[in-house]
């Protein structure tokens, strides 16, 4: 099972948002997909429409408690950075060595820098969400100075809530794009859709199916969807998922 | 006009609207000097540490194929001429330390060709 890994160089960069739709897209493609977030408050269910007090199963929760919306199995694992046996774990559980048709998506907290270094070299990409912001530029040297080369190799970077009518934000992701390069995954427009479908505790698939920020995000999922290739093995879905499986958002 | 933005304007019947491109003017970039700071940040230079380095296998049972260009040379070429700029990634090794001009005059040619 191909294992994505988003995160951040800081927190608020929509990492949540990023992987929830990653995630979508993933499973729009023809994927299992589980999705696992490690984030002790835990925004993830509102981006499938979800009730706020909705709490997800955990990583080792029965089937029979599992959540599932658009199609995705949502997980939890708020100690996952203090449980020396997450990674086999996950091996045990089939998360690292089943069906080539099943992806893992991580939503790990830009705050866990340490966990996510331990994660990455586990997984066939890391997502790291950034914005074109001053702040966030500002942060990238000392980010990448802590990353190992082994993980900055897996590290491709998405721009998210990008406001192209600022001049500053423009420049910012123009400096981005030339930084980085062909790891730039793509961008994503700032769009008040995705606030409002959050409110109107809905997708923001159903919410604003032209929503701007939507398209940009399914985007940035199939431009992911290279990564999930082994050598000799390339990944392979089962084929687009139905639409009733699709629009099963709770 | 965007040929999008008419086809929405005619949408909506509206043709009264302000309309307004954002253009990108690179020669402002020069104006914020924390992009000259940060192309000449030492920890960036770094990142030559995974130059030339091949992706290992995943620890578990999964493989990236990640892009043949490092960070280090993706920064070092802001300090070549446009020729340099055109030459491999490995000729590219141990450029000197960056140019913003020569960064700027690149996202002006960018721009220019409506590549960016």
């Amino acid at each position: 099972m191909p294992v994505i890994v988003c995160h951040a160089l800081k927190g608020g960069a929509g990492t949540t948002f990023m992987a929830a739709h990653v995630a979508m897209a993933l499973s729009e493609s023809g994927a299992e997909v589980t999705m696992l977030t490690m984030a002790r408050r835990d925004s993830l269910p509102l981006h499938f429409g979800l009730q706020p007090a909705l709490t997800l199963p955990s990583l080792y929760a029965p089937t029979e408690d599992a959540v599932v919306a658009a199609g995705i199995d949502l997980r939890s694992h708020v100690r996952a950075a203090e449980d020396p046996d997450f990674i086999p774990s996950l091996r045990d559980l089939g998360f690292l060595e089943t069906g080539m048709d099943r992806v893992l998506v991580m939503d790990v907290p830009a705050g866990d820098t340490t966990f996510a270094r331990t994660v990455v070299p586990h997984s066939c990409a890391h997502l790291c969400v950034v914005n074109a912001t001053p702040d966030t530029l500002a942060l990238t040297p000392q980010a990448l100075d802590e990353a190992t080369p082994e993980n900055l190799l897996r590290t491709s970077f998405v721009i998210n809530a990008l406001d192209e009518t600022r001049r500053l934000s423009r420049h910012a992701a123009a400096f981005i794009r030339e930084l980085v390069g062909p790891r730039l995954l793509g961008r994503v427009r700032l769009d008040e859709s995705v606030p409002e479908a959050i409110a109107s505790l809905q997708p923001l698939s159903r919410y604003a199916p032209s929503s701007a920020a939507l398209s940009d995000a399914r985007a940035v999922g199939a431009a992911l969807l290279p990564m999930l290739d082994r050598p000799g093995k390339p990944w392979t879905a089962r084929g687009p998922q139905s639409a009733s499986s699709a629009s099963r958002a709770a | 006009m965007r040929i999008d933005a008419r086809h929405l304007l005619d949408r909506l019947g509206r043709n009264d609207f302000a309309y307004k491109e954002f253009e990108d003017r690179f020669t402002e970039l020069e104006l914020w000097p924390m992009f000259e700071a940060l192309l000449r940040d030492p920890r960036l230079q770094m990142l030559d540490a995974a130059e030339g380095m091949t992706p290992s296998a995943p620890k578990e049972e999964v493989t990236h194929v990640a892009p043949a260009e490092p960070f280090g040379a993706l920064f070092n070429r802001y300090g070549r001429s446009g020729e340099d700029a055109e030459s491999p990634p490995s000729e590219r090794r141990g450029a000197q330390p960056q140019d913003v001009r020569a960064m700027l005059r690149h996202l002006s040619d960018l721009g220019s060709r409506g590549e960016i």
